[in-house]
C-alpha cells in the first residue's frame, strides 16, 4: 500500500506539526490509515503528536472540506484539487473565512476506486493482498497473482476527467510540482452520463426508478457533500413537512432532485455522494449532468475563483431573465 | 448434542422448492450488485458462490425500511381504516449468518417487551432460520469477541457448514429436526464429514482477527458517560448519516408518519436513526443537537443500555457499520480508546 508519496507525507507531517506548535492553527484535518485494508480515514486533531499518523496515498478519497464549517477555530486542512474547489466554493458562500484556514494542498494523481479493482480481480477489498500505484499503472496482487492495470481503469470516474489535480488556492503545497490537467479524459469521465443521456426518456425513467427503489434515505450522499451545508435540510422540516422521511422511490427521487438543484453551481464533481452510497446508486450521473448544464448555461465552474460571486446566490442587472431584477 | 445430516449443494434448489410449498423462502440476492434478502425466485442458487453477507441485514424482512401500518379513507365525518394484507406463509430464511440470527434474537427482546409489536411479530413469529456458517469473514468482522463466532448455532433452527460438495446439517431445534425428517434429500453424515466440519469451523474462527475487549464495557461506558472530551474526540469525524444504524442488524428505531392526500392516506412506519438531529427534535429543544451526544447515544445504547435492560450487548460484531461507513468510523476503535478511570 505504500507508494512513492512518502516524501510528501513527511513534508505534510512536519508542516502540520509546526502549524499546531506555533499556534497558527487549532486543528489539523487530514487523513490517517483506516482500520480496514486499503482505506484511509479522516483525522481531526489538535494534538501535535497525532500529526505523525498523517498519510497521503492513492486511497485518500474523502473530501475533508465537508468538516470545515463545523470545526471551530483556525484549521489546517489537507485538500486534493477537487476538495480545494469545494473549499473555495465554501469561501464564496461565506461559510468559512479565508483567514481561518491554512490550506495544505496535495497535487493529486487520482484516487483508486476500490470497487473497480474488486471487479477487475474478482475479489473483494479485504481479499486482495496488495495494491501498488506506480506512475501510470497499478499493480494488484490477489491469491498470489500480480496483475497490472493502467491507472485509467482503476481511478474513480470523476478523477479521469479531473480539471484541477493541483489546488489553485493553497498556503502550503505538498509536492514539488503542480500537475497539469491537460491529459484528463473527459470522455471516459462522462461515459456513464452519456450512456444515460442517450437512452430514450422512458427507459431512463425506468432506470432511475429502479435505482431509487434501493435508496434507504440514510442521507450519506448529503452528509458527505460539502455543498450540502444547510443547517437544516428541507427534508427535516416538519412544519410543513415538505417530504416524508419514508424510503419510497418517488420520495427518494424527489429528495435527490431537490438536492441536486440545491448544489447546482456548488458541486465540484468530487464524487463523494456516489462513493458514500451504501446501495450503489450512481448519483454522480445526476450531479455531473447538472455540472454540465451549469457550464453550458452560465459558463461557470464551481470553486475555481474565490472572488467570484456564488452562481445561484447572486444576480446581475444585466440578467436576461427579467423576473430576477 | 445435535444430530447431524448432510445435503449435497446441488440439491439446495430442490430443498428450497420443497420448503417453498410451506414457507416463504428468503435467500441472499443481488439487486444491481447490492447484496440483500429477497424471496427466492424458484431457481437461482448462485448465492452459494458469492454470498459472504448481505449489505441490507435480514431485519428488513420483519421491520421493512417502510411499511404501511394501515390505510384510511375519509368519508364525510368518519374514517374507514383498512389493515394491510399479511403473508399467509411463514418466512424461512435460508443462509442467515450466525451474527444476523443473533441480531434477530436481540431485537425480538424489544419487540416482545412490555409492548408487543404486532407488525414485527406477525412476520417474525414461527420464522424458520436456516443458518449458514461463515467460512470467509470480512476484515471488519469481530463476532468472536461477542459470542461463539462464525459457526454459533444458538439462534438458528438448522445450521449448515460448508464441507466441500455438501453442507453438514446440525439440527438445533425441534422445528429444525422436523424439517429434516420431512425431506428425502438429506443423508446421514459420516465421521469424516464431521471432522471436515470441525476443521472448517476452526478455520473460520481463526480468520476473525478483529478483537474487542468487552470485559466491563457497560461499567466503563457509564463511568465515561459525562466525559465530553472523549465523546467529542471520537465523534469528530462522524458525518451523522444513517449508514451504520440503518444497516445495523440490531438497530430497530423507527418513525411514524401519516400521509393524507385528498381524502385518503396511510400511516407509514419507516427506519429512523439516532444519528439524525431530527430524531430527538422536540417542540422546545433538541437534547441531542450536538453530534457527540448522538454518537454517545448509539454506542451506549448497544454496549450500555441494552445490557442494562436485557442483559445482552446489542451488537453481534457483523462489522457492517465499519465496512460501510463513508468515513471508516470504527466502533471497535472508539470503545478501545475509552479512558480507564474509577467507576462513577
Amino acid at each position: 500500500m505504500l507508494t512513492k508519496d512518502t516524501k510528501v507525507e513527511q513534508k505534510l507531517r512536519s508542516e502540520a506539526k509546526a502549524l499546531l506548535e506555533q499556534g497558527k492553527v487549532d486543528y489539523i484535518i487530514g487523513f490517517e490509515l483506516g482500520s480496514l485494508k486499503f482505506t484511509t480515514t479522516p483525522l481531526i486533531t489538535s494534538d501535535k503528536d497525532d500529526t505523525s499518523r498523517l498519510v497521503i496515498n492513492p486511497f485518500i478519497a474523502n473530501n475533508l472540506s465537508v468538516y470545515l464549517p463545523d470545526v471551530k477555530g483556525r484549521v489546517g486542512i489537507v485538500v486534493k484539487g477537487c476538495d480545494s474547489r469545494s473549499l473555495v466554493s465554501l469561501l464564496q458562500d461565506n461559510k468559512i473565512a479565508r483567514e481561518r484556514v491554512v490550506i495544505l494542498g496535495v497535487p493529486c494523481r487520482g484516487i483508486i476506486d476500490l470497487s473497480k479493482v474488486e471487479k477487475l480481480v474478482g475479489k473483494e477489498r479485504d481479499e486482495i493482498d496488495d495494491i501498488v500505484r506506480e506512475e501510470d499503472r497499478v499493480l494488484v496482487t490477489a491469491n498470489g497473482n500480480k496483475k497490472e492495470f493502467p491507472t485509467s481503469e482503476v481511478l474513480f470516474d470523476n478523477c479521469l476527467g479531473c480539471e484541477l489535480p493541483t489546488p489553485q488556492e493553497y498556503d502550503i503545497l505538498l509536492g514539488e510540482t503542480t500537475l497539469p490537467a491537460g491529459d484528463s479524459d473527459q470522455a471516459a469521465s462522462l461515459a456513464k452520463v452519456k450512456q444515460l443521456k442517450d437512452m430514450p426518456a422512458e427507459q431512463r425513467w425506468e432506470f432511475w426508478k429502479s435505482e431509487f427503489e434501493r435508496c434507504l434515505r440514510c442521507y450519506a450522499c448529503r452528509n458527505v457533500c460539502p455543498a450540502c451545508f444547510c443547517q437544516r435540510c428541507f427534508v427535516e422540516e416538519t412544519e410543513p413537512t415538505w417530504l416524508l422521511p419514508v424510503p419510497r422511490w418517488q420520495d427518494n427521487l424527489l429528495f435527490q432532485v431537490v438536492r441536486n438543484i440545491h448544489v447546482a453551481g456548488r458541486c465540484t464533481d468530487c464524487g463523494e455522494c456516489e462513493r458514500a452510497c451504501p446501495v450503489n446508486i450512481p448519483l454522480r450521473s445526476l450531479t455531473r449532468e447538472i455540472y454540465e448544464i451549469v457550464g453550458e448555461l452560465f459558463q461557470y465552474k464551481a470553486g475555481m475563483d474565490k472572488d467570484a460571486p456564488p452562481l445561484l446566490a447572486c444576480y446581475e442587472t444585466t440578467d436576461t431573465e427579467d423576473f430576477i431584477r | 448434542m445435535t444430530s447431524k445430516g448432510k445435503i449435497n449443494k446441488q440439491d439446495v434448489a430442490k430443498l428450497l422448492s420443497e420448503w417453498g410449498k410451506e414457507f416463504t423462502v428468503f435467500v441472499p440476492s443481488q439487486d444491481a450488485g447490492v447484496a440483500t434478502w429477497a424471496r427466492w425466485d424458484g431457481k437461482d442458487t448462485s448465492f452459494l458462490e458469492w454470498y459472504r453477507n448481505t449489505i441490507v441485514p435480514p431485519k428488513a424482512i420483519f421491520l421493512p425500511p417502510v411499511e404501511e401500518m394501515f390505510s384510511f379513507k375519509k368519508d364525510k365525518a368518519s374514517y374507514q381504516i383498512e389493515l394491510p394484507a399479511s403473508d399467509e406463509k411463514t418466512p424461512l430464511i435460508f443462509g442467515i449468518r450466525p451474527c444476523d440470527a443473533k441480531a434477530l434474537a436481540i431485537i425480538d427482546m424489544t419487540f416482545k417487551d412490555v409492548y408487543e409489536d404486532p407488525y414485527y411479530l406477525s412476520k417474525r413469529n414461527n420464522t424458520i432460520l436456516i443458518g449458514l456458517g461463515c467460512t470467509n469473514p470480512y476484515d471488519s468482522c469481530f463476532c468472536t469477541s461477542l459470542y461463539d463466532g462464525p459457526s454459533d448455532v444458538s439462534d438458528v433452527d438448522l445450521m449448515l457448514t460448508d464441507i466441500g460438495d455438501e453442507f453438514l446439517v446440525e439440527e438445533v431445534t425441534e422445528k429444525g429436526k422436523e424439517l429434516m425428517a420431512k425431506t428425502s434429500l438429506a443423508e446421514e453424515a459420516t465421521e469424516a464429514d464431521e471432522v471436515r466440519a470441525k476443521e472448517a469451523k476452526e478455520a473460520a474462527y481463526n480468520k476473525v482477527t478483529r478483537q474487542l475487549d468487552t470485559k466491563d464495557i457497560e461499567e466503563k461506558l457509564l463511568a465515561n458517560f459525562d466525559d465530553k472530551d472523549y465523546w467529542e474526540k471520537v465523534a469528530a469525524k462522524c458525518i451523522s448519516c444513517g449508514v451504520c444504524t440503518f444497516l445495523c442488524p440490531t438497530c430497530y428505531c423507527f418513525d411514524i408518519n401519516d400521509e393524507l392526500i385528498r381524502n385518503q392516506g396511510g400511516r407509514l412506519r419507516s427506519w429512523d436513526s439516532c444519528a439524525f438531529p431530527l430524531y430527538t427534535k422536540m417542540p422546545m429543544e433538541n437534547p441531542r443537537l450536538e453530534k457527540w451526544r448522538r454518537v454517545r447515544q448509539k454506542v451506549c445504547h448497544k454496549y450500555g443500555f441494552y445490557p442494562m435492560n436485557f442483559d445482552i450487548i446489542a451488537c453481534t460484531g457483523c462489522g457492517r457499520c465499519i465496512r460501510l461507513c463513508p468515513v471508516n468510523w470504527d466502533i471497535t476503535q472508539a470503545l478501545a480508546s475509552l479512558p480507564v478511570r474509577a467507576q462513577a
